[in-house]
């Protein structure tokens, strides 16, 4: 199994020495979070979440971290308690996953607009009804458009080194958004494996000095109101209105350079690199591609190689960045490929196909290429999505390389299981 | 600003002619029951009393007539005091008071006057009925009419509205060191977060969503609280907000015992937003959504009585306020303000709302007012050491109808409807003192 790319660069300084652990992904989010020394942190248990929070309450307890911990009543609380710490200046993290998100959706939505650099790992599972408390993509996935970086994360090390570097994006300057680590309920949550542990001076060096609220802030020392009734027919309402909406686009746009900065300082100080944006995997010389998010990757890229072996031109194109889309580093890597077949872990109900699928397809627009693609739905509900499954994806998609009629339906991987 | 001062209050509704004052002046400034010695006097008889006694006027007439200068006005406590060193007995300051506030005392020989017993005057609690008063707010004039008003003047609120009075109090109490929340609703929809980037407050204020605004007011107190800096939170938020879809996260808050004021205005409704119903409407009132028509005659069931589900929360402090009752509002505010440096404060304000409540907008002090005195709204207040008390006394309240009939809200009941409302008023009553028995008891 691959798992994240482990690229020693040679720094000017080296790393300090790293501990090396066996970790679950949600105890690397925890460890991460710790290395970020938020101020506060809020937590409500759920399912696959839940060990999350409760590595960061023992974090606390043992001493470990120096956080105020909220025990709050729900999610919905659990997001405001961090916008008033943040709005005081702290910084803030939490948690959460599926019917939670959804609880929290009215200060989600709102975090964004507040520009609150908060930082918050979805660990994903899918959407209810069917009653499920397994992994899938559905509930970061149905939450896209309301403002938040999102980012997916492969492997458990990827997990870790992820949650640090979340705020620093979240806390940007440029960018001053809220951000989404999502790491696959039950895969990555549960999954354990090797990990390398920064060391924690390291880390204090990457994240250099908080700064969370100079632009918005609750204080005596500078009061001002915050969120007055903005809008309006006409005028100074609306304009004012739209001079927020075009500073979240803007930071959102902002995101994708400074995603990539970060990544790359996280590379020379603490030695290990992930692609920031998109993932090319053995693509220079693929005449099609399959596209993948999130921990179901690694099997792609197991299937990928044992295709490559036999001969076929298939290469890979991971998403870790899906908010703000990676417009222009999806079109470099999609100008590579005759055909494509894109694997979504949710639904998109509007177009009857994935919603990463949909996405594609206006870059696809915009590099104007009208190749090939087909649209394949897997691992719902904790389902596996395992190397056979890509190899049905990849011998799917060749077929179109190779003239077949691209179906109108999406192809459901776990169907007949 | 001027001074203002406490001042004995005359009832003559009230006043049934029994002289038990008078008894109580002779016995205290006399040590007799000579009535006639009395410095209060009641004239009249049935249901027309009059009053005799010193005003202690701001341009008193008996101290400009005096040629001995043996009466004068005290700075201080505003009481005109009497010399006898200075007296010359030449009377004229009995003719100079158009009250007779100031006559001749013939057992002693002199003129004797109101000095309202150093301000704890024998006459008032003597009264069985109620009607003579020791108004002492102008403490509260004194004392906090030079703090800063922290709303900016001209908030947009409807003519006759309490509310703002409240803010207006409430903010020049608590100071500028403090972080304001104002869930949407009448308070921020008069203009104290403000509209379009301009706002009505003067220190740190915010609109948090009608759902989480103790949530929110939490990270914010704990985030100071962690860097080591004194700030109060506060919230001023609406019925609606706070009994229905923001219950949670005040209960949630309350339960964890964060470190904030909250305090309800409580107009028993979403009058902000069109005068809907909410769980604090009463039983039978008109509202947006609980219409009187063929088949419905206003809202079917009783409130949710908050306060008392916050007491159960045992928080730091809780009670009950209202604005016709300012001195026991701001003794509580003092208190609240006190148990929040270091639990949950809750403070539940009845506020009449003259739009709402289809009354003309003169009378919100006298709604406000008549709630009280019929128990259809009791104060009290709540801490985990002492129990729940009373702060206005329940006992001989009016009928109810007195207050429903001042509301086109209510104009609409029927018999059985007053009734229930009635009904529902002693139990509650009930309810209530049995909860002070049990706090007594320990």
């Amino acid at each position: 199994m691959t798992t994240a790319t482990l690229e020693k660069t040679a720094a000017a300084e080296a790393p300090r020495k790293q501990k090396v652990i066996l970790a679950e992904g949600n105890e690397a989010a925890a460890l991460g979070v710790a290395l970020a020394r938020p101020d506060m942190v809020s937590v409500y248990p759920i399912t696959p979440q839940s060990s999350l929070v409760e590595h960061l309450a023992k974090l606390i307890a043992d001493g470990r971290m120096d956080a105020d911990i909220v025990d709050a009543e729900g999610e919905h609380s659990v997001l405001s308690v961090l916008q008033g710490g943040a709005l005081a200046g702290a910084r803030t993290y939490t948690a959460t996953c599926g019917p939670g998100l959804a609880f929290m959706f009215e200060p989600y939505f709102r975090t964004s607009g507040m520009r609150l650099p908060i930082v918050l790992t979805i660990v994903t599972r899918d959407g209810i009804t069917p009653q499920s408390v397994w992994g899938g993509h559905q509930d970061a996935m149905t939450v896209r458009e309301a403002g938040w970086i999102q980012v997916y994360c492969e492997s458990v090390q990827e997990v870790l080194d992820t949650t640090v570097m979340a705020f620093k994006i979240a806390e940007h300057h440029d960018v001053m958004l809220p951000v989404n680590v999502c790491l696959d309920g039950n895969y990555l949550s549960y999954g354990a494996s090797r990990v390398e542990l920064p060391d924690q001076a390291d880390v204090d060096a990457f994240m250099g000095e908080k700064n969370v609220n100079w632009h918005v802030a609750l204080d005596p020392l500078r009061p001002m109101a915050v969120d007055p009734l903005t809008g309006g027919t006409t005028g100074k309402g609306p304009q004012t209105f739209v001079r927020y909406r075009k500073g979240q686009c803007r930071g959102m746009q902002n995101a994708l350079s400074v995603i990539e900065e970060v990544h790359a300082d996280w590379a020379k100080r603490i030695g290990r690199s992930f692609a920031p944006l998109v993932e090319e995997y053995r693509l220079d010389d693929a005449e099609f591609a399959i596209m993948t998010l999130g921990s179901m990757t690694g099997a792609a890229k197991d299937a990928v190689d044992e295709a490559r072996d036999a001969g076929k031109k298939v290469g890979l194109i991971k998403i870790k960045t899906f908010s703000p889309f990676p417009v222009d580093a999806l079109m470099k890597a999609l100008g590579k490929v005759k055909a494509l077949g894109v694997i979504d872990r949710s639904v998109g109900f509007r177009w009857n196909c994935g919603p990463m699928y949909q996405e594609t397809l206006g870059v696809l627009y915009r590099l104007g290429r009208h190749i090939p693609s087909m649209s394949f739905i897997g691992g719902l509900a904790g389902a596996d999505i395992t190397i056979p499954h890509v190899h049905r994806v990849i011998a799917d998609t060749e077929a179109l390389l190779n003239g077949a009629p691209a179906p109108t339906e999406p192809v459901w991987l776990n169907e007949q299981d | 600003m001027g001074r203002a001062y406490s001042t004995i209050a005359f009832d003559p509704a009230k006043c049934d002619g029994c002289g038990d004052c008078m008894k109580a002046c002779a016995q205290a400034k006399t040590g007799t029951d000579d009535v006639a010695r009395s410095r209060i006097q009641i004239y009249g008889r049935e249901k027309d009393f009059e009053l005799a006694l010193c005003r202690q006027c701001a341009d008193p007439k008996c101290v400009t007539v005096c040629p001995a200068g043996a009466l004068n006005k005290d700075g201080t406590t505003g009481v005109i005091g009497w010399d006898a060193s200075k007296c010359v007995d030449c009377l004229l300051c009995t003719v100079g008071c158009s009250y007779a506030g100031i006559a001749l005392d013939e057992t002693a020989g002199h003129v004797s006057k109101c000095d309202t017993c150093d301000g704890n005057p024998a006459c008032v609690p003597a009264c069985p009925h109620g009607a003579l008063k020791y108004i002492t707010t102008a403490n509260i004039y004194n004392e906090v009419g030079d703090w800063e008003d922290l709303f900016a003047p001209g908030l947009a609120g409807c003519q006759g509205c309490n509310t703002e009075l409240l803010m207006r109090h409430t903010l020049r109490r608590v100071g500028p060191d403090t972080v304001l929340a104002t869930p949407p609703g009448c308070v921020p929809g008069m203009g104290s977060v403000g509209f379009n980037g301009t706002t009505g407050t003067k220190i740190p204020v915010f609109h948090p969503l009608l759902t989480n605004t103790a949530a929110m007011l939490a990270g914010i107190k704990r985030q100071y609280k962690r860097v080591g800096r004194e700030v109060q939170a506060l919230a001023i938020a609406g019925d609606g907000g706070a009994s229905d879809v923001g219950f949670q996260s005040l209960s949630g808050a309350a339960e964890r015992g964060e470190q904030m004021l909250f305090m309800v205005v409580d107009n028993e409704g979403y009058m902000n937003t069109g005068m809907q119903r909410s769980s604090c409407t009463p039983y039978g009132a008109w509202t947006s959504t609980t219409p009187v028509g063929e088949t419905s005659r206003g809202k079917t069931q009783d409130a949710k009585n908050l306060p008392l589900i916050m007491v159960n929360h045992r928080c730091a402090y809780v009670a009950t306020a209202s604005t016709a009752y300012m001195e026991d509002l701001y003794e509580k505010l003092d208190k609240a303000i006190l148990a929040s440096k270091t639990g949950f404060a809750y403070l539940h304000v009845y506020s009449p709302c003259t739009t709402g409540w289809r009354f003309p907008s003169n009378l919100n002090m006298e709604v406000a007012r008549k709630a009280v005195e019929t128990n259809f709204v009791m104060l009290w207040e709540y801490t985990p050491q002492d129990g729940l008390h009373f702060t206005k006394s329940v006992d001989n309240p009016l009928p109810v109808t007195e207050y429903l009939k001042a509301m086109g809200r209510f104009r609409h009941l029927a018999p059985e409807q007053v009734e229930h409302i009635q009904k529902k008023v002693v139990e509650n009553q009930k309810f209530v003192e049995r909860m002070t028995e049990h706090a007594h008891v320990g």
